[in-house]
């Protein structure tokens, strides 16, 4: 089932862009102009999060917020062209799910509404499979299903290092960041570790742990999960 | 206040101090002549009138009686010896017709009968000049001799204590007109700033937006994705353009404050190669690292410094586009942390000068590396840029962590 969004912003050519690549990502979208028609909005489509822009004809989107968390629980994205740290800290300090600033790559977008979809309403990915090569990634149970159709388990660590670099597919993710991931508290002299987990991780994931296709060395600074059939 | 400032209101003062010495001095002349030439009975010449008036052997002709009359004064010749007036011109009734030694030790003091007279002694006794009642005031003074020989170092003194309040008041007028005119002016721009800033985000969202869904649209032909490509880019340009110019002014007006929190330099770095890396930098470029097994930590605002990390890596890229070998680090300075980030240009070609030179700012290019410099300035360090021969070498001095 699609998620549905509701776009509230005066810009109408604003909307229908936004509109347009939330439709493209397979998204239901609903619009509203106002805070009024927002409010009505939110009773009539039952959107399962906001995107709300910051100034609107009829008031600002932070009373907007209150309003909409009154009527329903239900996560809200601030999309502003306002940067300054006092509008985001008191968007995020009202409660909103992430605050976005004009302008915005629509991957951007995505990714971020994305992650506060998994975050609110988590289950309905969970099964999600994630392929590398012949090998699949089930995310519900926590396994590894391999080619020759053996099932291993990923230790809690693993899992989150998994996670995070899936999230990040394609992109280099730093030691730094991995370790923040797994662990808490100042990253120190946790990189042996986590070289540790790595290889255990390219046991598990890997048809060649000695000669990785998917879980790459990036040297100096971290790893990279490849894409499917990029190098 | 700037410099600039600060000269005009050192002009103003001093153009202050020349202007109340001016008037002072002018009005003081001013006062001197026109007392000396005012027309009144005070200032009549006692000589002429002396020497107007003839001797008892002569029957005392007198021939300035024209010029006494015009002045409405009257005058008497008292004998030296007797105290009797033996000559007088238009006397008024009231005034006695002989003088005692008492007398005339009296009105030669003050007054005769309330008029104010004037003296000149003569060979056959004193010749008295009498002016309207009441048109002369008229008092002795009296003063020690060490009184009048410090009085001119009292008048100096008081005109420069005069001086000194007058320059006060001008300099505490002026630098609170300084502050609020300053103050007005960094409103507006700041007003304008954040108004540009604001009024540019929305339209930019819709090119970078458009431009990312061409881009990514597999129906199109791959020239017209890369197109597309190229509007992205140099909308994520724009943007990052506005974030500093934001972020600058922020620093240059203390709006942004510092988040101080325990940092690691290293793991900055490691974020901006990432970053910069992730963005889909060609195979004409390439990030290697160096940074030692036990890197140093700092104390500083780690979204400032990643933004600082970050324009220096970018900097590598713009003004190297047929590709560059790029290297990052991280040492120890004495009381430094030192982030170092080197760009050498592949197929070094040095004829075009390296716009990141420009590191005061001003220009576009310079916006950049005048952030970074700002935002090392903010934490205490600097920011030192050297580059030569196809380099460009950036250095972060930050102050090491006490903790």
């Amino acid at each position: 089932m699609a998620y549905t969004i509701l776009i509230v912003d005066d810009e109408p050519s604003l909307r229908s862009l936004v509109r347009g690549i939330l439709e493209q990502a397979g998204y239901q979208v609903t619009e509203a102009a106002d805070c009024r028609s927002a409010v009505s909005a939110c009773r009539a489509a039952a959107p399962d999060a906001v995107l709300l822009d910051v100034m609107l004809p009829d008031g600002d989107g932070f009373s907007l917020l209150s309003r909409l968390r009154e009527e329903r629980d239900l996560p809200v994205l601030f999309l502003s062209a306002r940067d300054e740290d006092k509008n985001r800290l008191r968007g995020l300090g009202l409660g909103a799910d992430d605050y976005i600033t004009k302008p915005f790559l629509p991957q951007e977008l995505l990714l971020r509404l994305k992650a506060v979809l998994r975050r609110v309403y988590g289950s309905r990915e969970e099964e999600e499979v994630v392929r590398l090569g012949a090998s699949e990634i089930r995310w519900g149970s926590g396994t590894v299903r391999r080619a020759d159709g053996s099932e291993v388990s990923l230790t809690a660590k693993e899992y989150a290092l998994l996670k995070k670099l899936c999230a990040n597919r394609g992109n280099i993710v730093t030691v730094d960041a991995l370790c923040a991931a797994l662990w808490e508290g100042p990253m120190v002299g946790y990189e042996n570790t986590l070289m540790v987990h790595i290889r255990r991780l390219r046991e598990k994931i890997e048809e060649d742990p000695s000669h990785p296709r998917y879980l790459l060395t990036v040297r100096g600074l971290g790893y990279r999960l490849a894409k499917e059939g990029a190098g | 206040m700037k410099l600039r400032s600060v000269w005009k209101a050192a002009l103003l003062i001093v153009l202050s101090v020349c202007l109340v010495l001016a008037l002072f001095f002018v009005g003081l002349i001013a006062f001197i002549l026109r007392v000396s030439q005012a027309d009144n009975a005070w200032n009549i010449s006692m000589t002429r009138v002396s020497e107007g008036l003839g001797t008892a052997e002569e029957g005392y002709p007198f021939t300035e009686s024209g010029y006494l009359r015009e002045e409405g004064l009257w005058a008497i010749l008292i004998d030296g010896e007797s105290g009797d007036v033996v000559w007088q011109l238009d006397k008024p009734a009231t005034v006695p017709d002989h003088y005692t030694l008492t007398d005339v030790a009296s009105f030669t003091r003050w007054y005769l009968d309330d008029y104010p007279v004037l003296t000149r002694i003569r060979d056959d006794g004193l010749l008295v000049v009498g002016c309207p009642r009441e048109s002369t005031w008229k008092y002795t003074v009296y003063m020690d001799a060490e009184t009048i020989h410090l009085a001119p170092y009292w008048t100096a003194g008081m005109l420069l204590l005069s001086l000194g309040c007058v320059l006060a008041l001008a300099a505490l007028f002026l630098r609170r007109w300084f502050r609020t005119e300053q103050q007005r002016r960094d409103t507006a721009r700041s007003a304008w700033i954040n108004g540009v800033s604001h009024d540019i985000r929305t339209p930019l969202s819709m090119v970078m937006g458009y431009a990312g869904q061409l881009e990514e649209d597999e129906t199109l032909p791959r020239l017209r994705r890369e197109q597309a490509a190229v509007i992205r880019r140099q909308s994520q340009t724009i943007r990052d353009l506005v974030n500093d110019l934001n972020l600058t002014m922020r620093l240059d007006y203390d709006m942004q404050p510092l988040r101080k929190s325990l940092v690691s330099p290293a793991a900055i770095l490691r974020q901006g190669a990432a970053d910069l890396l992730n963005s889909g930098l060609g195979d004409a470029y390439s990030v290697e690292m160096v940074i030692p097994d036990c890197p140093p930590a700092l104390e500083g605002d780690a979204f400032l410094l990643r933004r600082a990390v970050n324009n220096l890596f970018q900097n590598c890229v713009r003004h190297n586009p047929e590709g560059c070998a790029i290297q990052a680090g991280l040492r120890q300075e004495g009381k430094w942390c030192v982030l170092w980030v080197e760009s050498c240009r592949i197929g070094s070609d040095s004829r075009a000068v390296h716009p990141a030179e420009e590191a005061d700012g001003g220009a576009s290019h310079g916006t950049g590396l005048k952030l970074v410099q700002q935002i090392a300035r903010s934490h205490g360090g600097t920011a030192r840029f050297r580059s030569g021969d196809g380099h460009f070498l950036s250095q972060l001095f930050l102050p090491l962590s006490r903790r």
